[in-house]
């Protein structure tokens, strides 16, 4: 079956489960199978920022300043970030939407990934802003094998999900030979079982990867350093938080069976695979914070307190999806992180910039003459 | 709701094992632990833990971030509203539930 753009076809989108049915067709928000979906789009829309907002001129100073070690721990957290974010800014577009088959989660994926640019451009604002050569820093995105190593377990379940859903696409199910990769089988069963991996590991990603890498940005800052940078990644906290919500919903709708029952059954299945996709992340999280470290620590950080709130917030992550957890810390090594994530206080003066959350145009028209009763002139 | 003006309410002295004479309504038991906190229906139980010196993992405040879910072992919560964050069954979020009754409450396994 391959994807239409508008199906002809005449369906009950209520009845549709939230991929691999039909593809959508009216893009219509009146009645929603999965309201939460629409909610979250109506957060995240009252979340929208822009870099340009934040001011980095004191930065410029800051990291000029730095000690070399402290200068690569900032820049190689930076070109993680930059990474994650690339990947992000469009894989749930590439991959989710040919499948999804409900129009409120259809805006969400949507929406989710345009927040995802803002993201990388405020990377850009940011390299731009603290060194005078940022080609240097794009470059070793690619060329770095620590970071690279990074971009291919970010995006080999995307990879394989989009494989297989164009195979799907143009010739539908059955076993095809595919040069360089053998014969690969499309089932629907198959299908299913590469979303709900892509789909958690996107909620590792998010859950795990980002925050690791937020530790670090708020670690310059707890210094009273790079704050202008910590602004930035407050407000992206406050998105990837949505955003792990989301996926978060996803992978408990598909494995409660509510949705789709075909989805609880590999959900449980592929339950171990899941849990090995949380711990392998750790690991290499903690891996990569001992290349953040290599030449030295900084006050507040180093590679085992960092080590340690990985093991943290991986298990915090795999409660939250229904998994045992795993590694042995139980409390949270860096408490002083809540500060810095905690989005009511993201933005505080309203002449610097945007205060968070807030809605724009919200006028109350419902008004009686009633409401002035108590009013005295 | 993330107000940080206070309302001082009449409590019993936190984490002291007091039976609440007065106001039964509104006051119930969290016990966390061997710990025991008085807490009131008038702020969610974040807010109230905290109060009491205990460190709760916490981040959006307002319901979307899952960040505060805590295992509720037994006892009841409402939420004034439906928090966006998935809230699994025998779980709690911290920064948006009422206590409705005595609860206990556990962190990890």
């Amino acid at each position: 079956m391959s994807y239409s753009t508008f199906n002809r076809k005449h369906f009950d989108s209520m009845k549709e489960p939230m991929f691999f049915g039909e593809n959508v067709n009216v893009a219509r928000y009146d009645q929603q199978k999965h309201p939460i979906f629409e909610k979250l789009i109506e957060k995240q829309l009252s979340f929208f920022w822009r870099p340009e907002e934040v001011d980095l001129s004191t930065d410029r100073k800051d990291f000029q300043r730095l000690e070399e070690h402290e200068q690569h721990i900032f820049l190689s957290n930076l070109k993680y970030q930059t990474l994650l974010d690339s990947v992000q800014g469009r894989s749930p577009n590439v991959a989710l939407l040919p499948i999804v088959s409900l129009p409120e989660l259809e805006t969400w994926i949507e929406t989710w990934s345009f927040s995802e640019t803002i993201h990388s451009r405020s990377y850009t604002h940011i390299i731009r802003n603290i060194v005078n050569d940022p080609t240097k820093i794009f470059d070793d995105i690619v060329n770095n094998e620590e970071i690279t190593k990074r971009a291919d377990s970010v995006s080999k379940y995307y990879d394989r999900l989009i494989e297989m859903v164009n195979l799907y696409n143009t010739m539908g199910l059955g076993t095809f030979h595919v040069p360089g990769k053998g014969d690969v089988e499309i089932s629907m069963h198959a299908l299913k079982k590469a979303l709900y991996l892509t789909v958690a590991s996107v909620n590792v990603l998010e859950a795990i990867r980002f925050y690791v890498s937020f530790a670090c940005s708020f670690a310059f800052a707890e210094r009273t350093l790079m704050e202008g940078n910590a602004k930035i990644i407050k407000l992206i906290a406050r998105d990837e938080a949505l955003h792990l919500t989301g996926t978060q919903h996803m992978l408990n709708l598909m494995a409660s069976g509510k949705d789709d029952p075909e989805m609880a059954i590999i959900a449980a299945e592929c339950k171990d695979e899941i849990r090995h996709i949380f711990i392998e992340a750790a690991e290499q999280e903690k891996e990569w914070a001992s290349y953040l470290f290599k030449d030295g620590s900084m006050i507040g950080l180093n590679a085992q307190i960092l080590g340690q709130y990985v093991e943290y917030i991986s298990n915090v992550r795999m409660q939250a999806v229904g998994l045992d957890t795993h590694f042995e810390t139980k409390h949270n090594p860096i408490p002083w992180i809540n500060a810095w994530l905690v989005s009511d206080n993201v933005q505080v003066a309203p002449q610097e910039a945007e205060i968070s959350s807030y809605l724009v145009g919200q006028i109350d028209n419902d008004l009686d003459e009633s409401d002035f009763d108590d009013f005295d002139l | 709701m993330t107000s940080t003006s206070k309302v001082e309410h009449f409590q019993p002295e936190l984490g002291e094992q007091t039976t609440p004479t007065q106001d039964k309504d509104q006051v119930h038991r969290v016990l966390l632990g061997k710990k025991q906190i008085l807490v009131t229906e008038d702020e969610p139980l974040l807010i109230q833990l905290e109060r009491a010196g205990i460190h709760v993992e916490y981040q959006c405040r307002e319901g979307y971030c899952s960040s505060c879910s805590i295992k509720l072992l037994w006892g009841q919560v409402s939420y004034p509203f439906e928090p966006l964050a998935w809230v699994q069954s025998g779980y709690l979020l911290a920064c948006c539930a009422i206590v409705k009754s005595d609860i206990e409450i556990a962190f990890f396994d």
